[in-house]
């Protein structure tokens, strides 16, 4: 007996739902982890560095706007550039104000207060510059456009160029972490997929090793039961033929005996009007018709008639008998090239169209049987056809008959097929096809007789 | 019903947008007309900044004979050119009221040495004549008409001599509103030959730099003293800058407080919007009025500008013409004073994405009412064919308005070969024949200008307006004419500058479709008086004097 593989592929999904559940899990914290370092880091590095990038941009155009003030190329005097820095200084200090609010956490406060000190600084000179120029010491404030405030603003740009190494060292190392991060994942990926790709295989090749063991126990059993099945029949095919010729030949040779001999008693001087001899005459017709109805029975037991002339004459006599007994008008048609049928397969296909006629006869309320025997060049087959109620939907709400089965099994046993249908225009048409011994013919029947008196004798 | 009738309308729309003809065609008059200009650059293989910039073009009445005359102002070969001594000038053709036109340079004492890139003119001493303001490289100048067709070269006594620089787009107007033209210079950057840059595109020839290779410089304003003489106020003013690198510039009422404003495009450095603040100096508001960058904060290569109540809800709106990859901008004012760019969001962006834009200006091509936008294009550097799949010559848009707020492009569908590619700078309008409707000139980098007539098909009419001032400046430039017609209205300013190097029409023209009447025309004049004036005929041309009223004729 199999074990159902049900419960191990039941574990076996389960602890797959398992895998996958917390393999989602992990990978998911992982690139919650990851949006979290993009989002935290390195957008607010980026947009951080934007913001210096933008101071860094108007420190240079300041730059150049001091180089002018110092070279005085310009007839308008220093003062003319108030307007021009004070929308530079605008700028800068929204930019400023941006990149306060973005800084990244790794800034130290030192950093920060370099930064506006340095901005105070230079605006602070600046301031004096103009004012210096207003005053209308141009001179004063040309020196301190020259040599200041230049030194001011390049200490300013260096402070604003440190930060964004700065920046650009964070995003680096952030940029390092997150492709660890995807390593991880990417690894994990690859693990769980392997993973899955070996349960797969596993489970696969499990579940193709149970079937396959079902399937050649399923294989076995039927088997089993194809044998016993053969072995009942021809057990039964056996014992009745050998009742069959028990009664023909003994009994038939005792009771033949015991009417010769009453013939004779009969006939040693008795009067004719001797009440013996009508006693005797009694017994011997009694006899007679003992003896005729043990032939009967022998027929019908086993007819004789199959192994003597064959499966068409037995059929041709039982259709006979069988219209008689039952009054079901039955006809036999035979068409094709007649092959001599005897032995097993004789037995059987006869077995089969009795039961069928005797099917028709107890349950289709039919007046009209018909047997029909087809030679094909390689199949034989026998049909019988009633015009009653049908058996077949009978039959179909129920369990299949006993007879049916046997029907069947019997067909097996001759590797052929049988079939039971509705005919067109009513009744029921039982159809058995059965294959026909070719060149190696007589070596089929034989081993199928082998077989059988194997089976018997087991 | 409802539903096939709004169908239908869809249907209509669609294929008036698309198929219908624009109800104008342009004529190539250039030859026929006697034209004759070609653009000396000057160019000899060093690739010279200035070389690609030029020329620009104007239209100036400056014989006063009601028919406007056409200007030009041309390159020269550089110092250290081999075959040297090609001398640039001006070109200035004499209406002939015909459709030809004379050249006359010589007779208008015009035939001057100069290395000249743009136009403005207006009537600076209010003497009724016209005068003509050119910007170069090197010193500028300035020419007095003196009524006698003959102009005279007043740079020295003027005041604005002495200054040399790399000046472009120019204009004349009244800021401090004393019925006297003061003058808007645009300076481009820090260059002579003597600091020329080596910038290469394919990193083996010299090619044209961008300005960026190039220290910026201010823009100058110089204040008509009354005199016939010039103050710079750029720093007092408040416009001192040395890091604009301008190139267009307009006017405009940003605030509607009737005191002039100016609109600067910079070319990759922020624009600027200096706001009058009524008492000699301006302040500069650009980056709060969402004008300075490109919506998405960039910097873009501003080139040519124009302003007008372009959807007329009397808000200004402006146009810039900017480098290829960047699209043109067109800003609609909103009552908060700030502007919002339509190009991106309308087929105004994906059409301009690919040209670059230099003249540019709205004028009602079709004479329906709503202005339309026209923009000349063209590369600076052949050398882009080479290296990228951007073309040096480029067809000029013309985006007619339908009212509807969506512009269509139907250059290609005006004739007279205007939709050609070109080398596109200069260009401006006027009304060349005096049947209403204006006609355009163009002017091409080292290439020959365009005159293109402008042929009605529709039977819509127009109504033109030539201001005379009297307080204010005799030009009347920046005077604002308002038009009342049916349920329709619009509004036009008398200006200077615009465009890009050039200078279109001084009087303003109304288109009014086939409406027959104007109800009302009400002019607000830069002294700040505000006249009106009632039943007014369409198909007409008036001339409006300050102060005594209006009359027809021209």
């Amino acid at each position: 007996m199999v074990k159902s593989p049900t419960l191990r592929l039941l574990v076996g999904l389960l602890v797959t739902l398992a895998a996958v559940a917390v393999y989602s899990w992990y990978t998911l914290r992982q690139l919650n982890g990851l949006r979290q370092l993009q989002t935290d880091t390195i957008d607010r590095n980026r947009r951080d560095s934007l913001q210096l990038l933008r101071m860094q941009n108007d420190l240079s155009q300041i730059g150049l706007a001091l180089r002018d003030m110092a070279s005085g190329g310009e007839p308008y005097g220093i003062a003319a550039y108030e307007n021009e820095l004070a929308g530079k200084r605008a700028d800068l200090e929204d930019a400023l104000k941006t990149e306060a609010r973005l800084s990244p956490d790794n800034r130290s406060p030192q950093q920060q207060k370099e930064l506006t000190n340095a901005l105070r600084q230079f605006w602070q000179t600046t301031g004096e510059t103009f004012a210096f120029a207003k005053a209308g010491q141009e001179k004063r404030a040309q020196q301190l456009a020259a040599t200041t405030l230049p030194a001011q603003q390049s200490a300013l740009a260096s402070v604003v160029a440190r930060l964004l190494f700065k920046n650009n060292e964070a995003e680096e190392q952030a940029a390092a972490r997150v492709a660890i991060i995807y390593n991880r994942v990417g690894r994990n990926i690859y693990a769980f997929l392997a993973a899955m790709l070996v349960g797969i295989i596993l489970t696969s090749l499990y579940l193709i090793d149970s079937i396959k063991r079902l399937f050649a126990e399923v294989e076995s059993l039927s088997q089993q039961r194809r044998i016993l099945a053969a072995k009942l029949i021809t057990v039964q095919e056996e014992v009745l033929r050998s009742v069959s010729r028990e009664l023909h030949d003994e009994f038939g040779q005792i009771l033949t005996a015991v009417g010769a001999m009453l013939g004779r008693a009969e006939r040693k001087g008795l009067p004719p009007d001797s009440p013996l001899r009508a006693e005797l005459t009694e017994v011997r017709q009694i006899t007679q018709e003992t003896l005729e109805k043990m032939r009967a029975l022998s027929q019908m037991l086993h007819p004789a008639v199959l192994d003597d002339y064959g499966l068409v004459k037995g059929l041709d006599w039982y259709t006979q008998l069988f219209q008689k007994q039952t009054g079901i008008e039955t006809t036999l048609d035979v068409n094709g090239d007649i092959q001599r049928i005897t032995g097993q397969a004789a037995i059987h296909c006869f077995r089969i169209v009795q039961e069928a006629l005797n099917n028709a006869a107890k349950h289709a309320k039919t007046m009209r049987a018909e047997v029909s025997l087809d030679f094909g060049p390689d199949q034989l087959t026998a049909a019988v056809r009633d015009y009653g109620v049908g058996i077949v939907q009978d039959r179909k709400a129920r369990e299949p008959g006993l007879g049916l089965v046997a029907m069947k099994e019997r067909a097996e046993l001759l590797r052929g097929s049988l079939s039971v249908e509705k005919a067109l225009g009513g009744g029921t048409v039982v159809k058995l096809h059965l294959p026909l011994p070719q060149e190696e013919g007589q070596a089929y029947l034989t081993q199928q007789r082998q077989e059988a008196q194997t089976a018997t004798h087991d | 019903m409802e539903r096939r009738k709004f169908l239908s309308g869809c249907f209509g729309a669609t294929l008036l947008g698309a198929e219908a003809a624009p109800g104008f065609r342009f004529t190539d008059i250039t030859q026929s007309s006697g034209i004759h200009f070609n653009h000396h650059s000057g160019a000899f293989g060093k690739k010279y900044l200035p070389e690609t910039l030029g020329p620009g073009c104007a239209f100036i009445d400056y014989d006063n004979d009601g028919f406007q005359d056409i200007l030009f102002i041309d390159g020269m070969d550089w110092p250290g050119h081999p075959h040297g001594g090609r001398h640039g000038s001006l070109r200035l053709y004499r209406n002939n009221r015909n459709g030809t036109f004379t050249d006359v340079t010589r007779q208008a004492g015009l035939d001057v040495e100069l290395y000249g890139l743009g136009i403005a003119v207006g009537d600076y001493n209010n003497d009724g004549f016209t005068d003509i303001y050119v910007t170069t490289v090197g010193q500028n100048r300035l020419f007095r008409n003196t009524g006698k067709g003959r102009f005279v070269d007043v740079t020295r006594q003027s005041g604005l001599g002495g200054r040399r620089s790399f000046s472009t787009s120019s204009l004349w107007f009244d800021y401090d509103r004393d019925g006297y033209l003061d003058l808007f210079v645009c300076n481009y950057v820090r260059w002579s030959p003597e600091v020329d840059i080596f910038c290469s595109a394919d990193g083996k020839q010299k090619s044209y730099c961008t300005p960026e290779a190039y220290h910026g410089t201010t823009c100058w304003l110089f204040r008509n003293r009354g005199d016939g003489t010039f103050e710079d106020v750029t720093a007092s003013a408040g416009l001192f800058d040395s890091s604009s690198k301008s190139l267009g510039v307009a006017v405009l009422d940003y605030d509607n407080d009737n005191w002039l404003d100016l609109f600067v495009a910079n070319d990759t450095q922020p624009n600027k919007l200096y706001r009058n603040q009524r008492n000699g100096t301006f302040q500069e508001v650009a980056l709060r009025a969402g004008i300075a960058f490109s919506a998405d904060g960039k910097a873009r290569a501003g080139m040519g500008v124009d302003v007008a109540d372009f959807d007329n809800s009397g808000r200004s709106s402006v146009v810039i013409t900017n480098f290829d990859r960047e699209m043109l901008a067109l800003y609609r004012g909103s009552k908060n004073g700030e502007f919002k760019d339509l190009a991106p969001g309308s087929n105004l962006g994906p059409a301009t994405l690919h040209s670059l834009g230099f003249g540019c200006f709205f004028f009602d091509a079709d004479l329906d009412g709503n202005l339309d936008l026209l923009v000349v294009n063209g590369h600076i550097d052949d050398v882009v064919q080479r290296v990228t799949d951007t073309p040096y010559a480029q067809r000029p848009h013309l985006f007619l308005n339908g009212g509807s707020g969506k512009l269509h492009d139907v250059a290609d569908r005006l004739g007279g070969g205007f939709a050609n590619p070109k080398i596109g700078r200069g260009a401006a309008y006027g009304d060349i024949d005096n049947d209403g409707d204006l006609d355009v000139l163009i002017t091409t980098n080292r290439g020959p200008a365009y005159l293109y007539r402008n042929d009605q098909l529709s039977g819509n009419r127009s109504v033109r307006f030539r201001l005379v001032g009297t307080k204010s400046n005799r030009s009347g430039i920046g005077a604002l004419v308002r038009i009342f017609y049916g349920d329709l209205k619009g509004s036009r300013r008398v200006k200077s500058g615009s465009s890009y190097l050039s200078q279109s029409e001084l009087p303003v023209t109304f288109g009014v479709g086939r409406h027959k009447v104007v109800d009302r025309a009400v002019i607000e004049w830069p002294s700040g008086r505000v006249e009106e004036f009632k039943n007014l005929v369409a198909g007409r041309a008036y001339i409006a004097t300050e102060g005594k009223g209006i009359r027809e004729g021209w």
